[in-house]
């Protein structure tokens, strides 16, 4: 008899895996679709019930990695307050002059009529999970939708662009990296208006650098320059700090550079990150009605 | 038993999954939830197995930045793959079960990055050098674990002599006497 149903099973087990191997499948193919269109739903609940093992243990381990930390950095905290107190002593010189400067633009502003740009408020959030894949780099962070985060969010360090914010749960958010293959950012060589090397930045099979890509080749590139965000992707505002290029093979009249860029952020070393609670300004009419426009979600 | 003891592991090895990344960057190489499926697979109960493989997967997935049901869709296979193989060749021996986690790892990685490139969605990093940190990785750990999980199974190693039995010394004998 147990014969028999051992050879049930050994029946069975090839329907059973084709039954589930299809489920998977389907459940790619539509992950694949919902990566472009919007929220991925079972990503968001998975996210929440993981949040409440991911926290503890990433408060644990911060806190015991900050003790020993503490500990190696005493040694040097002497010559460090030295040095610091030469330094706020200069930046307080340079702050007398930054406000003297402010006045001067606000007076100059209002002369010009202009309305001061309204800068996006920086929700601080905190790493509490990586990508259990090594295949990929994106991170969880412990900001939700209870506060605020929608799709699409981008995200900074006090070092420049990380990402953007991928999938929302109520108590945390996935952020993808820049490094991704496959994301995409529009910017520029230098501050806005300083050149026109315009091109949008994307994810290379290289996890430490990212490639700018379209810059016509009669534009003079060098290589240190810094790459800024152009506002005109609808996902990151103007004037965000991408990184340095590192490399440029020099295109032609015909052929465009390949330039090669460090991001500015340290992707690998992150703890703590801002999500700029940033929406795009609408597009003019005649904007969204162009045949390549990018129609809103 | 067995199998509560095998779906606390499990549980566990999802856990870990989701957490040692963030503690320890290189902990990222080991695929624990792997580790379980296969040796689940190696106890000949396929059916679990392969039901062990789809929901760590998915687990895993959720969490992740690549497609959901990739990593379920290639440990169900490394599942049934296993289990098969288990069916048919005697691998209850340690050392035989190393290249079978070995190669397990090797499938699981080559399945997961194909399916990532069939849809579109590449995966970052030098496949190369990825599959091979994780081989490494997984294969080491993998040992580790079977060793603990055969101590707490209470699946002691059998003696040497119960898995080789000797061969059957047959006497030599003269046919040719020459004193007689």
């Amino acid at each position: 008899m147990a014969e028999r149903s051992q050879k049930e099973v050994w029946r069975m087990t090839p329907w059973l895996v084709i039954a589930l191997l299809l489920v998977n499948f389907v459940l790619m193919a539509f992950d694949a679709r919902e990566i472009s269109s919007g929220q991925r739903v079972i990503r968001a609940w998975t996210q929440t019930a993981a949040d409440f093992v991911q926290s503890p243990v990433t408060t644990v381990t911060t806190s015991i990695s900050n003790y020993f930390v503490s500990i190696s950095s005493l040694r040097s905290a002497q010559d460090e307050n030295s040095k610091l107190k030469q330094k706020v002593q200069e930046q307080e010189l340079q702050l007398q002059q930054q406000k003297v400067l402010e006045a001067e633009n606000a007076r100059l502003l209002a002369l010009l009529d202009l309305r001061e740009r309204s800068q996006p408020k920086v929700l601080p959030a905190r790493i509490i999970g990586r990508d259990p894949s090594v295949w990929f780099d994106s991170s969880i962070v412990n900001r939700g939708s209870l506060d605020g985060v929608t799709l699409n969010m981008p995200v900074i360090t006090d070092g420049g662009v990380v990402g953007r914010v991928s999938a929302v749960s109520p108590l945390t958010s996935q952020v993808d990296l820049l490094t991704r293959k496959g994301s995409g950012i529009g910017a520029v060589v230098g501050q806005i208006g300083e050149t026109g090397a315009l091109g949008v930045v994307v994810g290379t099979s290289d996890s430490e650098l990212i490639e700018m890509k379209y810059v016509s080749g009669n534009i003079d590139v060098q290589i240190g320059q810094e790459i800024f965000t152009t506002g005109q992707d609808d996902i990151y505002p103007p004037g965000l700090k991408v990184g340095d290029i590192v490399n440029v093979i020099s295109g032609s009249a015909t052929t465009p550079h390949k330039i090669l860029v460090r991001p500015a952020a340290r992707l690998h070393a992150m703890q703590e990150v801002g999500i700029l609670l940033y929406s795009p300004p609408d597009r003019l009419e005649y904007e969204r009605k162009l045949p390549n426009a990018v129609q809103p979600k | 038993m067995d199998g509560v003891r095998l779906t606390v592991a499990l549980i566990v090895a999802v856990v870990l999954q989701w957490t040692l990344r963030n503690v320890f960057e290189p902990f990222a190489y080991i695929d624990f939830p792997l580790i379980i499926v296969v040796f689940a697979a190696l106890q000949r109960n396929s059916i679990r197995a392969i039901f062990f493989g789809t929901l760590s997967g998915i687990a895993v997935d959720a969490l992740s930045g690549g497609l959901l049901g990739a990593n379920g869709f290639s440990k169900t296979l490394i599942a049934y793959m296993v289990s098969e193989m288990t069916r048919r060749v005697y691998l209850d021996n340690l050392l035989l079960r190393i290249p079978v986690i070995a190669g397990a790892c090797l499938i699981d990685d080559l399945v997961y990055y194909g399916l990532h490139w069939l849809l579109g969605q590449p995966p970052v990093g030098d496949a190369l050098v990825t599959v091979a940190y994780s081989l490494i990785g997984t294969t080491i750990v993998g040992t580790l674990v079977y060793l603990i999980l055969q101590n707490l199974s209470g699946q002691k190693p059998k003696r040497r002599r119960e898995m080789f039995p000797s061969r059957r010394q047959t006497r030599r004998r003269n046919p040719i006497r020459l004193n007689k």
